[in-house]
């Protein structure tokens, strides 16, 4: 049987990382290598220079803001931290992913039954 | 320790993706490029002991420039760049180069269909289409009657005459004929030129095309 529409699947993970990646930095601040190792072992982020595009867009839509700080281990690093208007986008995401999934879950299970 | 070619393959995938990103606004251009290469500088401190392959393992794990760019051009909300299907305006240039000059050069600058350097060869080879011609071979026919000048002293012994012919008739002739082929070629051959380069623009962009249909 063919792997069903892969496209399908692929926009749900592109869609699906942006709040992943707010999630990750709801309690403490974090770079974004940082973000890339804890992604890494999810399969979510297949390609890492793709962090980059997503982390400006959540940037520049007032989700996330950044700052530059110095490290005592490496170069300066540049730490992404949610904003409030974030904080209220990742939590509509988490109730709206909770039932959908709860939903999605419930019909695939039936399905299975019969 | 460095790798050997460290500088040489960083060097080159940021070159890679900074032209990938060339329709990007400049500002986010920028930011993507800077963030990257704060990202190879972060993992290369990660390497125990780096090696040409280790970076070559960073550029991977990062992807293609083009498939790093296509991500920001849709995060971005901006269409990838139709690759452009050359028409009428580039039909009409191609014919009025040579025939009609100004109006074809007028029209070959304003198409994208060609590099600057084919429209540069289109407007000056040769100047001014056959138009430019007829008027350079006014202008050279008269300049070959111009300077012949005979002096004459008082006795009617000629002491200087100009109008004597510089070689043999038949070299003079071969010559004229030659040129005249030559140089009423000229112009069909740049139309054709551009006619060429103009089917090599039409190839649409390879990368971007192809990634769209992967995602698609």
């Amino acid at each position: 049987m063919p792997v069903p529409a892969d496209g399908l699947v692929s926009q749900m993970r592109r869609g699906a990382l942006e709040y992943c990646v707010m999630a990750l930095i709801q309690h403490s601040p974090r770079y974004a290598f940082e973000m890339i190792e804890a992604l890494g072992q999810t399969g979510l982020l297949t390609t890492e220079g793709t962090l980059y595009p997503l982390l400006s867009r959540l940037r520049r839509d007032g989700l996330v803001k950044t700052e530059w700080r110095e490290s005592s281990d490496g170069p300066p690093r540049r730490y992404y931290e949610l904003t409030a208007e974030g904080r209220r986008a990742l939590a509509a995401f988490r109730s709206e992913w909770t039932s959908f999934r709860a939903s999605v879950d419930g019909i695939l299970q039936e399905g299975k039954k019969s | 320790m460095t790798a050997p070619h460290a500088d040489q393959l960083i060097d080159g995938y940021l070159a890679r993706l900074d032209a990938a990103a060339g329709d990007l606004p400049k500002a986010a251009r920028q930011e993507l490029v800077d963030d990257v290469r704060a990202h190879i500088t972060e993992a290369r401190t990660r390497e125990a002991e780096e090696t040409d392959a280790a970076i070559l393992n960073i550029l991977d794990r990062l992807g293609e420039p083009a498939a790093v760019v296509a991500e920001a051009r849709e995060r971005l909300g901006i269409r990838a760049p139709q690759p452009y299907r050359p028409g009428l305006l580039e039909v009409l240039a191609v014919i009025l180069v040579p025939f009609f000059w100004p109006i074809g050069v007028i029209l070959l600058w304003m198409s994208p269909a060609w590099h600057w350097r084919d429209k540069l060869i289109g407007t000056l080879v040769p100047p001014g289409g056959y138009l430019g011609l007829g008027i350079l071979g006014l202008a050279a026919a008269h300049s070959g009657s111009g300077p012949c000048v005979i002096v004459s002293d008082a006795a009617g012994n000629t002491i200087q005459n100009t109008c004597q012919q510089a070689g043999p008739s038949w070299l003079q002739a071969f010559i004229a004929v030659a040129l005249t082929i030559v140089i009423y070629a000229l112009p069909l051959v740049t139309a054709s030129y551009l006619a060429i380069r103009l089917r090599w623009g039409r190839q649409p962009q390879p990368g971007i095309a192809s990634l769209r249909m992967e995602r698609s």
